[in-house]
């Protein structure tokens, strides 16, 4: 046992930087692969729904706006999200339809505020289709 | 005089709702009751709505600092219904998750416990040190928390050279920080005075209350899941499970900061021995019918997890045993005699995990106090009468 | 004029505004070098550097809801506060600052004002715990009996420790002492020991970690503190804040050489010897872990009393020695 064994060690950090960020004046960088806000490229979906069935928090929600027209409305609801990127992984298009981006200030005074939403038509598939990358075929 | 304090359910103290009943003469504790459910979340029965692949988010929000504990338990359940292999690059990427994830746990444990005995200063430092260890896990997986880094059949995403260059870094300068602290939770007076003889389990009363994990190796029971039935990549490591044998709160201490080192070693072995290959295979949809308990060494101990599948591409039941719900029976004998001063630590020494271990409710009426148990007809029963009597919702008036 | 110079003199300075702003400093000062010794920022907004922090805290927990439990006894509960507030405010006034005269004893500074100062000092601690009794609340009781029970501990040592430099000084006068070790500042090294006592015994005193006992948040949420809210709860920290700012102002005044010099270079030293003091304390804050009640005791008679008794020792026979 040695008595003040702290010592040395916290008159050094007195004169130091800090280790914390003075966090909204000055940001942290986040790595290149975060996960943020999910986001859809509408020319790119072929509405398949996989991302819809997929997802843990029932956050993506897609709706026909018009059938003949092959017209559709995709909801994502940032604010059930949970950041697992498990539409993006479950997205078969290549390039793929869902997408994610780094942002991760998403706070909002209303949790309708977090919606975003997308009405598009139909992709279609080209005619030869990269073959999709490892995801589970929709089979059932 | 005697009288009885309550702990929680809300008190600075726990970080999660739990209620401890402190019996107490004077400042020595004479009994102590616990009552569980204040954070009861149905998730098992979520769990019965919810598909395979959304149930690997599911469980990894049990808990919110072994999120991978509980995602890895699970997988391996389902890997072992669906019987597919995940490759090996992906097994040790899932398992280095792993060890890092303990890394982060235990280094938060050393700075809970600093704070509980009132050591703030510890506590700084060692959360400081632990933010490498998060920055390191966040770069691999992309999310700081729930890493959503398991699939079923192996993991979603890979790691390159220099991530892993990155991970080698990370380990020697976390490996030197932990061996300092360890140096200044073994030599600080005030602190060593604070946790040296408190909150003593024997070896014999470790075994008899099924303690586990640290709480059992602190006492001298070497009971590590890795090493007794070692799953997946635990066989081709080389690694010690850590025991002591001063039975008190020190001894937990001295075995979780081991048990980092021993971390350290087995994150450069999977590092260094990543073999090349695909990090997935495709899982099927639906599993067959069929039952499977899958065991996991979180960093608190020993998780369970048991799975019944009915064939479609839902699980019929899950049920999880956290490690935290396991200790429960020996806290409640380490607080006895002890002081109030040591209720916060020794609690805090189990690493508990409050609403990972709330797998249940008691019922008690409020009038007498009398405890009841509800069968599920019962519950059915209770239900529907209830349904049947309560007015049209058109008609009813607020407050019902 | 002598009225208004009365006035000023407890209004003013060194009285109730001067301690407001010199005590929210110190404050300020001590979560700074607290925060910094952690690696962390400490406040940083409010004011340049985060300087008026503890004002705005204060003002902020004025302006709170104040509750005053349904079975407390409310006459005490409610004017306990300001009361011990009232006590701290009055020990400030005894330290010699610039307004006495070594020759002639006046009504700050007379014979035996350290004896006085330190029964002011010690009083807050009996309002603390007829505070906690008061408000009738379990952790507020059992942190009122640990206030109490810790008293016990560290005030023999902190008596013994401060009054030996009063006996080789060979006067009971907190500003001829300081005048006496001005003319000698050798023999300031003699104290040393008891300068160590008196501040972990000032530790004890103003709760801190290790001493932090009665309001362990951990162990019985707030403490004595438990059922105070708004105005009393602000008026309490106040008393903490002027309290570390008297008790250092004690320690430099008898250990440190007092403040010599008049007006403005009074005033400089004093800053400079309190925030030493008080730097010392941080530094005692983060190196140590909260110790338990039976702990603080054992330590207080088995360690720091001996060695008080050491330092009270050590200055008789020195004093024998000189004359």
């Amino acid at each position: 046992m040695r008595v003040a064994a702290f010592l040395p060690e916290l008159l050094r950090h007195l004169f130091k930087k800090p280790a914390t960020v003075d966090y909204p004046f000055k940001k942290l960088e986040v790595p290149a692969n975060f996960r943020g806000t999910p986001y859809l490229r509408p020319e790119l979906c072929i509405v398949c729904r996989a991302c819809e069935r997929d997802c843990p928090a029932e956050a993506i929600e897609i709706m026909a706006v018009n059938e003949a027209e092959k017209r559709f409305r995709m909801v994502i609801h940032n604010d059930r999200c949970i950041h697992c990127a498990q539409c993006v992984d479950s997205c078969p298009t290549t390039p793929k339809a869902m997408q994610i981006d780094s942002l991760y200030e998403l706070a909002a005074d209303d949790r309708h505020k977090l919606k975003k939403d997308w009405v598009y038509v139909r992709a279609v598939m080209k005619p030869k289709p990269a073959a999709p990358a490892k995801e589970p075929a929709p089979e059932s | 005089m005697s009288f009885q304090i309550p702990i929680g359910p809300q008190h600075p103290a726990l970080k999660e709702p739990i209620s401890l009943r402190m019996t107490v003469d004077g400042e020595v504790i004479t009994d102590a009751d616990i009552r569980l459910g204040y954070n009861h979340r149905g998730l098992e029965k979520l769990a019965e709505e919810k598909t395979w692949v959304q149930n690997i988010y599911l469980t990894e929000r049990i808990c919110g600092i072994c999120s991978h504990s509980h995602a890895t338990c699970y997988v391996q359940a389902v890997e072992k219904l669906m019987e597919i292999m995940p490759p090996r690059r992906g097994l040790y990427i899932r398992y280095l998750v792993s060890e890092l994830e303990r890394v982060h746990s235990h280094l938060l444990w050393l700075g809970v416990a600093g704070h509980e005995a009132g050591f703030d200063s510890f506590f700084m430092y060692t959360w400081r040190d632990r933010e490498i260890v998060m920055d390191l896990l966040e770069m691999i997986s992309g999310n700081r928390v729930h890493y959503a880094m398991n699939t079923i059949g192996g993991v979603r995403r890979d790691i390159d050279e220099g991530q892993k260059a990155k991970i080698l870094e990370g380990v020697v300068t976390l490996r030197k920080r932990s061996e300092y602290y360890f140096g200044i939770g073994a030599n600080e007076p005030s602190f060593v005075a604070r946790i040296a003889g408190v909150g003593m389990l024997t070896k014999q009363q470790a075994i008899d209350l099924c303690a586990v994990g640290p709480v059992a190796r602190a006492s001298g029971v070497a009971r590590d899941v890795r090493k007794e039935d070692p799953y997946a990549v635990y066989d081709e490591l080389d690694f010690n499970v850590c025991t002591s044998d001063s039975c008190d709160v020190l001894g937990r201490v001295v075995v979780r900061v081991m048990e980092l080192l021993q971390s350290y070693n087995m994150i450069e072995q999977m590092v260094k021995g990543l073999p090349d290959g695909d990090i997935v295979v495709k899982a099927p949809r639906k599993a067959k019918p069929g039952e499977a308990l899958s065991r996991y060494e979180a960093p608190r101990g020993e998780n369970v997890h048991y799975i019944k599948s009915n064939g479609t591409d839902k699980p019929e039941r899950l049920k999880v045993r956290a490690p935290t719900l396991g200790n429960y029976p020996a806290t409640m004998v380490m607080l006895k005699k002890g002081f109030i001063a040591d209720i916060p630590l020794i609690f805090a020494a189990i690493d508990p995990c409050i609403c990972c271990a709330e797998r249940a409710v008691t019922l008690i009426s409020a009038r007498s106090g009398e405890e009841s148990v509800v069968t599920m007809s019962d519950l059915r029963r209770q239900a529907l009468d209830r349904s049947k009597n309560t007015p049209v919702k058109g008609k009813s008036v607020w407050p019902f | 004029m002598a009225v208004l110079r009365t006035f000023l003199y407890l209004l003013v300075y060194p009285g109730i505004l001067f301690l407001f702003a010199y005590s929210t400093f110190s404050e300020w000062f001590d979560r700074k070098v607290y925060a910094r010794l952690q690696n962390r920022m400490g406040p940083t907004h409010t004011g340049r550097f985060g300087l008026l922090q503890p004002i705005a805290d204060f003002f902020k927990l004025l302006a709170k809801e104040d509750i005053v439990p349904e079975a407390a006894d409310k006459g005490l509960f409610n004017v306990l506060p300001a009361i011990s507030l009232a006590v701290v405010s009055t020990a400030a006034l005894l330290l010699p600052l610039w307004n006495f005269d070594l020759a002639k004893p006046g009504l700050t500074s007379f014979s035996g004002d350290i004896i006085v100062m330190l029964y002011l000092l010690s009083l807050p601690t009996l309002i603390l715990f007829l505070a906690a009794w008061s408000s009738t609340n379990l952790f507020s009781t059992i942190g009122g009996a640990r206030v109490l029970t810790m008293l016990f501990g560290y005030e023999v040592p902190l008596f013994l420790a401060v009054l030996s430099p009063a006996i080789l000084a060979n006067s009971w006068r907190l500003a001829e002492i300081a005048a006496f070790y001005q003319a000698k500042p050798l023999l300031l090294l003699v104290n040393v020991l008891g300068f160590l006592v008196a501040l972990i015994a000032v530790q004890a005193k103003l709760e801190r970690t290790p001493f932090d006992i009665p309001d362990a948040e951990t162990e019985i949420v707030g403490g004595t503190f438990t059922e105070y809210s708004g105005k009393k709860l602000a008026l309490f920290r106040l008393t903490f804040d002027i309290e570390l700012v008297v008790a250092s102002g004690l320690l430099a005044a008898v250990f440190l050489g007092g403040f010599p010099g008049g007006v403005v270079l009074g005033l400089i030293l004093f800053v400079v010897k309190t925030l030493f003091v008080i730097f010392l304390l941080s530094l005692i804050r983060a190196l140590t872990s909260r110790i338990r009640i039976d702990q603080v005791v054992a330590f207080a008679w088995k360690i720091l009393a001996p060695l008080a008794v050491l330092q009270l020792l050590a200055t008789i026979l020195l004093k024998g020695f000189l004359s």
